[in-house]
Formats: structure tokens, C-alpha cells, sequence
């Protein structure tokens, strides 16, 4: 409606200026009415939208390419900027849905009271990964005490915890991401905790892996399903009772930093979300979520 | 009718500094409530604990300008003076023309330089633990803003008039005395309109500094130290902006950083305005 | 040596940065993107599952050629409209205070622009992230020069046009419709070009304000959001060590310099034109 006022006011400025324009006026109008034809105005088109964690993204957006081709009409978007995102945008009514990798926090739940659905669609470990360097250097396992006194900035260099000689790059993440919430729980003791060993801060899980990986001595918190050669996990646990953060560690609940991915599904704007929900839920959909890297529900 | 239509975008456009204003003060004003000035020098930013310290993102902003500036007028400068003076006509052209094109690179293109070819070599060269740091930020923005300041300073002094030269000339001024005492003095203005533009740049550069800066919000230790990761002004909008929510303190927090960096860029510009 | 042999080589020598880093880098960009540039990589769409590894950019090529052509639309009506009221019925100090209204406006940091955006046109208006939002917010940005542009263009339409023209009895709006639009009309579309260039160039306000990451390929309406080439290489800059990646994002980031490279030359090119004919008409 508004591109329409902004045309007509257009056209009709060009109305109260005489004939003769007619280069200028034949582009804007060719340009107008192209316009007019290719983005028409606000149809009733059904929409979901999708933003926040992006440990949870890959999972969606693999289902949204799937989904599209049983919904050709449907209007699928998916957007990522991390757990607070999600919250933030579907308290703000600007998504149907909200990615979040961590559970909600008692003045976030007050917040989205009635307004949304929790829903789990997958798990996943948050994985302690290091550098490949580091990794083959000999830091194979750290102790949650360990991790956190170099979170905190006790343990400065890799050889006071069995590796290479070398300062340690203490990778953080921003502090609303759902990742961090789940590591500082269990890392440091509370969601919200500070690390003042931290050396940069990162946010998401591509930027974190990226920097892992291009350093060589470095430590982050990641999402399980983003390890790869260069960003290895480290088994987490004291001596002989170390875990690492694999499929099956995670379900017989052994890995300690662990959980739920969730979709905050909107209440109050119809069916459409609810729908995509339950097909990520479905067979079909775990066994997306499993393709992706990331462990079903069940 | 005419006059209406007229009258009535003029207006607009006039009234939307207005609005951008109104609507900095107003959304800032929850901070200020909740924690008077004193987050000004307040040393510590952590939302979670309704830490809104300003001062971080200051120093950061300073230092990263700071260096840009340091580095790029001096060089940008002397590029200039190449081109107005000491180049022959092809060779003026396809400077101006190269130096135009860059200064039209988008920003993120510039973060895509920072991120994978000057914190390796930051790294390397250096031997730090990361290249996210001020002087990584100030680095990159020295490259961004020095095709401005190249393009603006040269076509000041190059427009310093022929009989100003000539004068020179038959007054027995050699070639550096020339420079120095006719030109520069009388290109200044344009010049400094030149440092001035390229600062708002600097100082308003958002993706690119993101991405190298390392965003932590902490003080440098000492504060002269340009090799740590720290955080800007706009670095911490952009990367916070969309997960706090509208009305929050939190909110409030970052439009009073947005609200910082356009004052001082409307300052600026008052300054370029005015003498 | 010389004093005037000393300054030279000074210059010369504290020159050699400004000539050389910046071409450098540009040669490393091209050096960097070419390669990844082929037909299908420009003109294919797709799904951007995963984590952004696939290529083909055309939905966010569209998306940024849209979102700069409707930042313009947007603000074409009000820089005209400020300019022409500028020459025609401003007082000297209206004139003045317009002018440096329009510098502070200018000076201010796109992303503030991004800040208002949001809870302005996101949130209050109710647009959500979308195409229209993304546009209103470029056009704030861009309007500045846009309108500074259109009213240097019509101060260099001689004095006599205008008053001729007056003498004749024509009235306002003929004087702009025919001798003003007539005369200035190069100035001010090269004045839309360079505009449309550096709404290409934006990536922070329009990040969290009109863009997602991936399901749009052409927006169904002014309402959906878009992608666009300066988002994309953002997202893409964020997985730094994928091969396949970080080729699409110098590929990406080619395509986006050429596109505002593209509308800079074509200013340029307009600019001289429309000055060689002025210098024609002039002489006959």
C-alpha cells in the first residue's frame, strides 16, 4: 500500500510538471510499472519466519528445503544471530518461530508467558573443541575444573594442562548466545557467568569454528555437529572417567554439557508454524535432523 | 499545489534529523533513568548484570579513528600532492580514477580483507596470540578511508588557482616552498573537509570493524594498548542490536551508543561547516 | 640535494602506501574472486541450507539491485521536491539551514540509521523485516546526497534559463518541468546512479532490518524480506575455513564491486556526456 502512495505522489509530480520530460519520465515510469509488476503489494501470502540460534539453523533450514517442496505457495525464511535472537524476535512478533539452543531463563519465560511453544526437535553436545594443533599436541581431555579455571584466566598456557608450550587463545562467545548459556552452566556454574580469561568473543557457530580452526592454539565452545580436522573436541572429565562428546555419550547422558535444541512456536499467529513443527518431529524430519549432525529427539 | 508539494518535502527532509534525534533521546532515555551518567565512565559492559559501562566502546572508537587517521592523512596526503603536482596528465587521471573506484568498495569487502588476509598476517608478523585487536581495526580502517582523503585533498590543492602558482613562481619560490607556503595554506580548507569526512567514515564503519576488533568489552590493559581485542562503538550495536529487545535497558544501552556516535558526527560536521 | 629535490622524494616516499596497498588490494580481490565467477554461480539461485556452502548468488544479486532501486524510488520525490523548493522558494536562510541540516544528516553513521529503522519501520509500523523497511532506511541514508547533488545540478543551469523563462510568463511548475528537468536532467540522474552505488554498499543497517539468511529468491511482495549480496558475504565471512566458502564469498564480492562499479562509471560517463553537450550548446 505505501509503495503505491509513494508511486502516485510520484506520478502525479510528474503530472503537474508539463509533457516533455519524456526521457526522464519514460525511464522512471518503465522503471514504476516494472516495479508494479515484478513486487506486488502485500499479498496474503502464508509465511513463516525463522530466526535465532545457529547451532539449530542447519536442522531448519535442511526441513525448510524439504518443507517448500510439499508447500510451494509457503513462504519459508530462516535467519540466524544466536539464541537471544530467537527470543527477542518472537517476543517482538517479528517470527512465527524462534530458534533457541538453550532453555529459557526465568525473566525470558516470564516474558513469553502463553504467548509461545517450547518445542524439542533435537539434541546435541556442546562440544570443547581446540585447535588441531593443540589437539595433537597432547590435550586430548580437560577437566571441567580445567576448562573453567581457563575460562576464568588461572591457566594461561597449554602446557599447564598437558599440551604444547603456547598461550592459550580463550575463545568466548556473546553472552546471549545459547551455546555459552549451556558451556557457563556447566563449565562455570551459571548461564550468565563472566569469563575474564576470555581473549576475543565470537558469535556464532561458523564464526567460533572459523576462528578456532585458523588459530593454533585455541579453545571454544562449539556446537557438536561443526567439528571437523581442524576443530577437534576434547573428552571433558577428570582422568579416566573423560567423556567425549559423541552420539552415544549424549543419549546414555554421560557428556555433561548437553541439550535440547528447541523451536519457541508462536501461539498467536496460526497453524503454519505449528504444521512445520510437527513435521520436523516426524520421521521424516529426525531423520533430517540426524543427516544435519545432530542427535533425534528420541 | 506546487508550492504544497514542495514546501512539504522540504519539510520532510528537514524534520527527519529531527526525528532520528527524538527518537535517540527518547529510546535512551530508560538508561539514563535507570542508571543516571554514571555509565559514561563505567568501565564494564555485561547486560546480564545490568552493566552498561560506555567507556570500553569509547576508548575502543578513539583508538581505532585514532590510528586510522595517524596513518592514513599523512600517506593519503603525500598521494595527493603526487597527483596535483608531480604526475603528468595520464598518470593524474588513472590515479584519481583508481582511487575513485576504490572509495566506492562496499565495507563488507573490506571486512572479507580484514578477516582473511591481514589478521594472518597481523598474527604472523607479530607473533600475537590473535590479530582481532584496535590495530587491526585501525589498519583497515586507515585502507578505507584513505581513497577519500586522496580524492578530496587533491582536488583541493588542485584547484588552487593557476595565478597563485605563477605568482609563486616569479617570487622565486622553489618547488617545496611553493608547496608549503602557497598551496598547502591555501588548500587547507578543502583539506581539512577532507580528514573531516574521512573521520565520520572511520568513526561510523560498522561490518568491517565487527569483524576484526574481537569484540570484547574490556578496557585495554594498559590503555594505550592497540594489540588487544577490544570493542567500538558501532561494533556494539551491530552485533547486539537484534537480540535486545525494543525497550529493554538493554536497548536503551546501545541506542546511547548510537546516540554518542551521532553527536559527535554531527559535531563533526558543524565543525567542517563552520570558518 | 635540494630542498625541492628533498620534499620531492618525501612525498614520493610517503606516497608509495597510498598508491600501492590499496590497488594491492583490490588485485588480490579480483585475484581472489575471478575464478569463482561463472555463469551458474551468478545466475542460479539457491536453497542456502547447511551452512551457506552452496553457491549461486542471483537471489541475492536481485536482492540488492532491489532493495537499491527502491531506496532511490523512495527518496527521488523528496530530494527533488527539497531541491526544487530550495530554488524557488527558499530564502537565503532557509537555504542555509537546509544545507546544513542535510551535512549533519549526512554525517550521521548508517547503522544509527539501521537503530531508527528498526523500531521505527520494523516495529512501531508493523513492516516487519522486509523489502519496504530496508528501503526507507537506505533512502534516509542516501538522501543527503541525493538532494545536495540535485541542487548543485540546478545551480549550474544559468541564471538567464530561469529568469528567460519567467519573463515568458511560464509558471512554476512549467519552469521546472521544461527548462530546469530539461537542463539538469544528467546532473540529477547521475546524482540517482551514485546514490543507487552507495545503497549497494550498505551491509549494517539493513542486517537485522530487511534481510534473512536464506527462503527468499525473488520477495513475493514489499513486505517479505530479501537477501542480498553484502548480507551474504557478511554470513559468509563468519566460516573462514571452508575452501568452497570463502571462494563464493570472493566470487560474491566481485559481483557486488562490479555492480557498484557499474553505476559509478555510469555516472561518470553520463556526467562527461552531459558536460560535452553543455559545452556544445553553449558555444552555438
Amino acid at each position: 500500500m505505501a509503495v503505491c502512495k509513494v508511486c502516485l505522489a510520484w506520478a502525479t509530480q510528474l503530472n503537474t510538471i508539463d509533457k516533455g520530460m519524456d526521457k526522464m519520465r519514460h525511464r522512471l515510469l518503465t522503471i514504476l510499472l516494472l516495479l508494479m509488476v515484478l513486487v506486488p503489494v502485500a499479498q496474503a501470502v502464508e509465511q513463516i519466519r525463522v530466526a535465532g540460534s545457529t547451532s539449530v539453523l542447519p536442522i531448519v533450514a535442511e526441513a525448510a528445503k524439504h518443507y517448500r517442496q510439499l508447500h510451494p505457495g509457503l513462504s519459508l525464511t530462516v535467519s540466524g544471530g544466536g539464541s537471544g535472537v530467537g527470543v527477542a524476535s518472537i517476543d517482538q512478533g517479528l517470527v512465527e518461530i524462534g530458534m533457541v539452543s538453550r532453555e529459557l531463563t526465568t525473566s525470558e519465560k516470564i516474558r513469553l508467558q502463553g504467548k509461545v511453544k517450547q518445542m524439542a526437535v533435537a539434541r546435541d553436545a556442546v562440544a570443547v573443541a581446540v585447535s588441531k594443533v593443540v589437539y595433537e599436541g597432547g590435550v586430548r581431555r580437560l577437566s571441567l575444573a580445567q576448562i573453567a579455571a581457563i575460562y576464568r584466566g588461572e591457566i594461561k598456557n597449554w602446557n599447564q594442562v598437558g599440551g604444547p608450550d603456547g598461550r592459550i587463545l580463550v575463545i568466548d562467545k556473546e553472552s546471549s548466545r545459547g551455546t555459552r548459556h549451556v558451556f557457563a552452566k556447566m563449565v562455570l556454574g551459571s548461564e550468565t557467568a563472566r569469563a575474564p580469561g576470555a581473549t576475543i568473543v565470537t558469535g556464532s557457530n561458523n564464526e567460533e569454528q572459523a576462528a578456532i580452526a585458523n588459530s593454533g592454539r585455541a579453545i571454544g565452545m562449539l556446537s557438536h555437529a561443526w567439528l571437523n580436522d581442524a576443530v577437534r573436541a576434547v573428552a571433558v572429565g577428570e582422568a579416566d572417567k573423560a567423556v567425549l562428546p559423541t552420539f552415544e555419550n549424549v543419549t546414555n547422558g554421560s557428556y555433561p554439557i548437553q541439550r535440547q535444541l528447541n523451536l519457541l512456536v508462536s501461539e498467536t499467529s496460526g497453524e503454519a508454524g505449528h504444521l512445520f513443527v510437527d513435521f520436523l518431529l516426524s520421521d521424516q524430519g529426525q531423520r533430517l535432523v540426524q543427516q544435519v549432525g545432530y542427535l533425534p529427539v528420541r | 499545489m506546487l508550492r504544497f508539494w514542495l514546501s512539504f518535502s522540504a519539510l520532510s527532509t528537514a524534520l527527519v534529523i529531527a526525528a532520528v534525534l527524538g527518537f535517540l533521546l527518547q529510546a535512551s532515555w530508560p538508561l539514563l533513568q535507570s542508571q543516571g551518567l554514571g555509565f559514561v565512565t563505567e568501565p564494564d559492559w555485561y547486560p546480564y548484570e545490568a552493566l552498561y559501562g560506555l567507556l570500553p566502546v569509547l576508548v575502543g572508537s578513539f583508538w581505532s579513528v585514532s590510528l586510522a587517521l595517524l596513518l592514513a592523512v599523512p600517506t593519503g596526503l603525500a598521494a595527493a600532492i603526487l597527483c596535483a603536482e608531480l604526475l603528468p596528465a595520464h598518470g593524474r587521471y588513472l590515479l584519481r580514477f583508481s582511487m575513485e573506484v576504490m572509495a566506492g568498495i562496499p565495507s563488507v569487502v573490506y571486512g572479507l580483507l580484514g578477516l582473511w588476509l591481514l589478521l594472518p598476517l597481523l598474527e604472523s608478523q607479530l607473533d600475537l596470540l590473535t590479530g582481532r585487536s584496535l590495530l587491526a581495526a585501525g589498519l583497515l580502517l586507515a585502507l578505507m578511508i584513505l581513497p577519500t582523503i586522496m580524492v578530496f585533498s587533491e582536488a583541493a590543492i588542485g584547484a588552487v588557482v593557476r595565478e597563485q602558482r605563477e605568482t609563486a613562481s616569479l617570487l622565486g619560490l622553489d618547488w617545496s616552498a611553493r608547496l608549503l607556503r602557497v598551496l598547502l595554506p591555501q588548500a587547507w580548507p578543502g583539506i581539512r573537509v577532507a580528514v573531516l569526512l574521512a573521520l565520520g567514515r572511520a568513526m561510523g564503519e560498522t561490518v568491517a570493524v565487527m569483524l576484526v576488533v574481537g569484540s570484547l568489552d574490556r578496557l585495554p590493559q594498559p590503555l594505550y594498548n592497540l594489540l588487544q581485542p577490544a570493542q567500538t562503538l558501532t561494533s556494539r550495536i551491530g552485533r547486539e542490536m537484534a537480540e535486545a529487545s525494543v525497550g529493554s535497558v538493554h536497548w536503551a544501552a546501545l541506542v546511547a551508543s548510537g546516540l554518542t556516535l551521532a553527536v559527535v558526527a554531527m559535531a563533526l560536521s558543524l565543525l567542517v561547516q563552520r570558518r | 640535494m635540494t630542498r625541492t629535490q628533498l620534499s620531492k622524494l618525501l612525498i614520493v616516499g610517503l606516497a608509495l602506501p597510498a598508491l600501492f596497498v590499496p590497488a594491492g588490494c583490490l588485485v588480490y580481490i579480483l585475484f581472489k574472486g575471478l575464478p569463482a565467477l561463472s555463469w551458474s554461480f551468478i545466475f542460479s539461485a539457491t536453497e542456502g541450507t547447511g551452512f551457506g556452502a552452496s553457491s549461486g548468488i542471483l537471489a541475492q544479486l536481485l536482492g540488492s539491485l532491489l532493495l537499491a532501486l527502491a531506496a532511490s524510488l523512495v527518496a527521488t520525490p523528496f530530494a527533488l521536491g527539497t531541491a526544487f523548493y530550495y530554488r524557488l522558494y527558499a530564502s537565503p536562510r532557509q537555504q542555509r539551514l537546509l544545507v546544513g541540516l542535510l551535512n549533519m544528516l549526512q554525517s550521521i553513521p548508517p547503522i544509527v540509521f539501521g537503530l531508527f529503522g528498526l523500531v521505527v519501520f520494523v516495529h512501531f509500523l508493523q513492516w516487519g523485516v522486509s523489502l519496504l523497511s530496508g528501503a526507507v532506511i537506505l533512502a534516509l541514508v542516501i538522501l543527503p546526497m541525493l538532494v545536495l547533488n540535485s541542487i548543485a545540478s540546478l545551480e549550474r543551469i544559468p541564471r538567464e534559463y530561469t529568469e528567460a523563462a519567467q519573463s515568458l510568463g511560464l509558471k512554476h511548475s512549467a519552469v521546472i518541468g521544461r527548462v530546469w528537468l530539461g537542463q539538469a536532467w544528467p546532473g540529477i540522474l547521475t546524482g540517482q546512479l551514485l546514490a543507487m552505488a552507495r545503497a549497494l554498499s550498505e551491509t549494517a543497517p539493513i542486517l537485522f532490518t530487511a534481510t534473512v539468511f536464506s527462503g527468499v529468491i525473488w520477495p513475493t511482495s514489499i513486505f517479505s524480506p530479501v537477501t542480498t549480496l553484502q548480507t551474504h558475504i557478511f554470513y559468509l565471512a563468519q566460516e573462514g575455513n571452508n575452501q568452497e566458502v570463502t571462494q563464493i564469498a570472493w566470487g560474491s564480492a566481485v559481483v557486488l564491486l562490479a555492480a557498484v562499479a557499474g553505476f559509478s562509471l555510469l555516472a561518470r560517463r553520463l556526467s562527461s556526456w552531459s558536460d560535452k553537450a553543455r559545452v556544445i550548446t553553449s558555444e552555438e
